[in-house]
């Protein structure tokens, strides 16, 4: 009886294993769209900000506060989708992305470090912090896409 | 100057001021245009200042002077065969305006113009910064319009590079200045090169009012106040 369970919780614990592996071994293809599809997200929830900060839409203190987590928190997502597998896959990253590997994970971090900026500064309902903090993110954005990214 | 030459002054301070002023902005739209996110915004606000300048020149081929008018010079494929023939063997044959192939090149890199500051008006750089006619259209049109836009200033380098051969080969091989032309206005022609035509100059006020319309209409296309 004893050794059946046993068995039985090696069984399910390898197969536990196995689903596990399967989950990361995401296909490539799927983690380009992936990648892509967090980077189109910070667009959706930078834009908005951006039109206030140009004086194009009015200062909304809860939508830049709402917008700002979120993209504090996406701002983490795209990174683990720029995998080894997807080196041949269709896309706008530049090779440079998988031989660069120190500049383009520091280029990350700087998004990472100014999205937590502004987030903050949100948050607290701090304008004159978001108007201050905005710049940050935009310039690691634009810079990032400057050299890691196909026009 | 040699025996039986004439100066005569051929190009108007509207077409060089025209010329120098696109010169400075095309080379700000270069760099600009390749350095990034950094400099998009003074791209763009350059880029509306191009595109006066080009609807200005477009008007003043028909309203301007005799020689910055289209009608003066898009000549015949007939006087273009004769005209490259001249050219390849190098014999001088002076035009008070423009010759007909540099002629036609000018139509060219208007309209080439046209495309680049008129695709620049849709464009997007998936960031912050849309052309001001963004909003009218999808984003996989405008992508489309984007990607127009990075190759049609491959094609404007190209034409710029032809020419600026073709004005120094002038210099170099058929003792033409037309470089220094189009600073003084002024050219160095045998007396019998205008073949009796007379150019009329047109009112720089004239050019002013053109200008005004031309950066007024610009106004109103980024601003869309209506
Ligand atoms: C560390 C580098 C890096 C940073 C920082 C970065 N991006 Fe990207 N971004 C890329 C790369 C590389 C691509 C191309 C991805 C691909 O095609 O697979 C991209 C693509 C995009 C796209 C196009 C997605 C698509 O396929 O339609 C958008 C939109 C975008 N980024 C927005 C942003 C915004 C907004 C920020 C800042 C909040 C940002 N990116 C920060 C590297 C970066
Ligand atoms: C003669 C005029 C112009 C020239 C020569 C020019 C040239 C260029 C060049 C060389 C680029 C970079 C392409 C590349 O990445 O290789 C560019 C990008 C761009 N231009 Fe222009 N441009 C002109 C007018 C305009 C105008 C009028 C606008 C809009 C107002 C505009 C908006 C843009 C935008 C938004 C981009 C960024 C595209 C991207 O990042 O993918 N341009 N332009």
């Amino acid at each position: 009886m004893r050794t059946k369970l046993l068995a039985a919780a090696v069984a399910v614990a390898a197969l536990g294993g196995a689903s596990l592996e399967a989950l990361a071994q995401t296909k490539p293809d799927v983690m380009v769209a992936q990648r892509q599809a967090v980077m189109k997200l910070q667009g959706k929830y930078l834009g908005p900000i951006g039109a206030m900060m140009k004086g194009a839409a009015p200062y909304n203190a809860d939508v830049v506060a709402l917008n700002a987590t979120f993209l504090e928190n996406l701002a983490r997502m795209p990174w683990d989708g720029f995998d080894p597998s997807t080196k041949g896959e269709k896309s706008k990253a530049k090779p440079e992305v998988f031989t660069d590997t120190a500049k383009f994970k520091a280029a990350a971090d700087t998004l990472e470090a100014e999205t937590a900026k502004l987030g903050a500064a949100a948050r607290a309902k701090n304008e004159a912090g978001v108007r201050a903090a905005f710049g940050g993110v935009a310039k690691a954005c634009g810079s990032c896409h400057d050299g890691f990214r196909e026009k | 100057m040699g025996a039986g030459e004439t100066q005569v002054k051929v190009w108007d301070v509207p077409v060089r001021l025209f010329h120098w002023l696109l010169v400075l902005l095309f080379a700000f739209m270069f760099f600009s245009g390749k350095s990034g996110s950094e400099w998009i915004e003074w791209h763009m606000r350059a880029g509306y200042a191009v595109l006066a300048l080009v609807l200005f020149r477009i008007l003043w081929g028909f309203a301007g002077s005799t020689h910055a008018r289209f009608t003066s010079f898009l000549a015949a494929p007939s006087a273009c065969i004769e005209c490259m023939k001249h050219l390849l063997a190098r014999k001088p044959s002076p035009y008070p305006g423009h010759n007909p192939l540099g002629g036609w090149m000018v139509l060219v890199l208007l309209l080439a113009l046209l495309v680049q500051t008129g695709t620049g008006l849709f464009a997007n750089d998936d960031l912050l910064s849309n052309g001001p006619l963004y909003d009218l259209i999808s984003k996989a049109t405008s992508d489309q319009l984007t990607m127009i836009h990075i190759w049609n200033f491959n094609l404007l380098l190209l034409l710029a590079g032809a020419h600026l051969i073709a004005v120094l080969y002038h210099a170099a091989f058929m003792k033409e200045n037309l470089i220094g032309a189009m600073f003084t206005g002024v050219k160095r022609l045998p007396a019998d090169a205008a073949g009796g035509v007379v150019a009329r100059f047109a009112s720089p006020w004239l050019a002013l009012v053109l200008l005004a319309v031309t950066a007024l209409a610009v106004y109103l296309i980024v601003k869309r106040p209506f």
